[in-house]
């Protein structure tokens, strides 16, 4: 069999799964916060053998796109958005700091304020749980300030300071749970400069124009790839023809 | 074929988000009515190459490779903004300035809330809901009633036909709740505790947080009814796309069955 067939068949591999990679994109094209995930591919050199002319398509560990996504008004108060570059810190569910640019947070029922997926929110002093107020605001940097309960309303009390943190992007990674951490493993210091704003959500960062057309170009490239192996079949049958002794 | 079912979790989503908006948009009239959001996240990746892992003896992996599975929905969270007022003019319509339900009794015994004020007298003088559930705590209303007031704070006063002093009937008291989001709607615009609202905290009107109330008026829906055609066009098109994505991977899959 001509060896083409294989390069062609890692060239309509990586074709494929690039169409995964848009398809997850597109299905979070409303998803609170969502950072587009960015497919890139490599040529690896296939040795052995024979002159060095072959490539293989190798797919490269997933990266982000690190863009804002577009901002929502909601009115409501634990609706935060961070402006710019930044992330809020959460703790996952093995108890360890990790990273999310998804706002919409609530409260439970003991006052512990969480994400929507029920990650509590970390504060500069732990985890952020409020006492029994009458009316919250959310300071632009993260600032928890409450009227507690049953006093009168220039009784304002600072709570808690929820942790905002901006690491250089090429230093963060998505893990399983599609929070982002620091691969080193440490935790991310507290940077002054990130602004939230309260009331307002960042919708998906995916950019659906830019999607459509390369879901196009990713399903033209496979038919090409097809194409390719179709001619390594051909050629290949072609040599049994004048090699079978038709005498 | 695994970006086929990343996609049908995309249109899932969408299907569901349409539902919602469907539903504000059918209760833009009804009082009291609270708007809801259908919250989405990404879900789970696929961990194909582990982050971390040996490439070579002396090299790992910076950052594996993961492959994203799609969409799903989280939460249908009811959103507690104060709705508009329409004055009726009814002394029995009630509506809560602020924070705060009204507590219902329901026939079965358990307690439900509400923000939605247009009770009624029956036939046994009790403030009840349209539906004819009890407001809690109970307030009797006796006959020969001239006039009904509801203070600010909750106090019920009425005039009664032959007496020069007004007399009190009982006092309305409001609940809160820490998560009110949490809250399940019931239907009928009665909404129960659940795990996730913690218990009641009831109270007098105007104190603790509490919202007062006004007499004579109603709230209306919190739906904003440009904002849901809004969520509906973007809706429609993501649908699209999303089965556009299908479309394109069945198109992929055939071209390889035809040719090879």
């Amino acid at each position: 069999m001509d060896k083409s067939i294989y390069v062609a068949m890692t060239g309509a591999k990586a074709a494929m799964q690039s169409q995964a990679v848009i398809a997850h994109n597109l299905a979070n094209a409303t998803s609170t916060g969502f950072r587009a995930v960015r497919q890139s591919l490599e040529t690896a050199p296939v040795e052995g053998a024979g002159f060095p002319t072959r490539f293989n398509t190798l797919t490269l560990p997933e990266s982000w796109d690190n863009s804002p996504g577009e901002y929502v008004m909601t009115g409501e108060v634990l609706d935060i958005a961070v402006l710019g570059d930044g992330w809020i810190a959460v703790q996952d569910s093995q108890g360890e700091e990790a990273y999310t640019r998804a706002g919409d947070l609530h409260l439970s029922a003991t006052g512990v304020l969480e994400t929507a997926e029920g990650q509590v929110v970390l504060g500069t002093g732990g985890p952020v749980t409020l006492p029994p107020f009458n009316q919250l605001t959310i300071k632009g940097d993260g600032r928890i300030s409450i009227v507690p309960q049953g006093q009168p309303p220039n009784t304002v009390a600072e709570v808690n300071v929820i942790k905002l943190v901006n690491p250089p992007a090429e230093e963060l990674s998505r893990y399983e749970d599609g929070l982002f951490r620091l691969r080193s493993g440490d935790i991310a210091a507290v940077d002054p400069n990130v602004r939230i704003a309260s009331g307002q959500l960042e919708g998906s960062n995916v950019n659906t124009t830019a999607l459509l057309v390369e879901m196009i170009a990713a399903a033209r490239n496979y038919e090409l790839h097809v194409r390719a192996m179709q001619n390594a079949e051909e050629n290949d049958q072609s040599a049994t023809r004048l090699m079978r002794m038709n005498g | 074929m695994q970006s086929l079912w990343i996609a049908k979790t995309g249109l899932d989503a969408q299907q569901t988000r349409m539902s919602v908006v469907s539903n504000n948009l059918a209760n833009v009239n009804t009082n009291g009515f609270k708007r809801g959001r259908a919250v989405f996240e990404d879900l789970l990746y696929q961990n194909i190459q582990q982050a971390g892992s040996s490439t070579s003896q002396n090299t790992i992996d910076p950052t594996g490779l993961t492959l994203g599975t799609g969409v799903r929905i989280v939460a249908t969270e009811k959103q507690f903004t104060q709705g508009g007022r329409v004055d009726t003019g009814d002394s029995t319509d009630l509506m809560i300035e602020g924070r705060g339900f009204f507590q219902i009794l329901l026939p079965d015994g358990n307690l439900a809330f509400t923000r939605d004020g247009s009770f009624n007298v029956d036939a046994q003088g009790r403030l009840v809901t349209s539906n004819g559930y009890e407001v809690q705590p109970a307030i009797i209303v006796p006959d020969g009633v001239t006039a009904l007031r509801v203070s600010r704070d909750g106090q019920v006063e009425a005039n009664i036909a032959g007496q020069a002093q007004p007399s009190v009937l009982g006092s309305i008291q409001l609940a809160d709740f820490i998560n009110p989001g949490g809250l399940t709607p019931r239907g009928q615009n009665l909404l129960l505790e659940s795990f996730a609202s913690g218990p009641p905290q009831v109270g007098q009107p105007g104190l603790n947080g509490l919202g007062e109330l006004s007499q004579g008026a109603l709230e209306t829906s919190n739906v904003n009814v440009v904002e849901e055609l809004v969520n509906m066009i973007e809706t429609q098109r993501a649908y699209e796309m999303n089965s556009k994505s299908i479309a394109i991977s069945d198109q992929m899959l055939q071209y390889l069955n035809n040719n090879l």
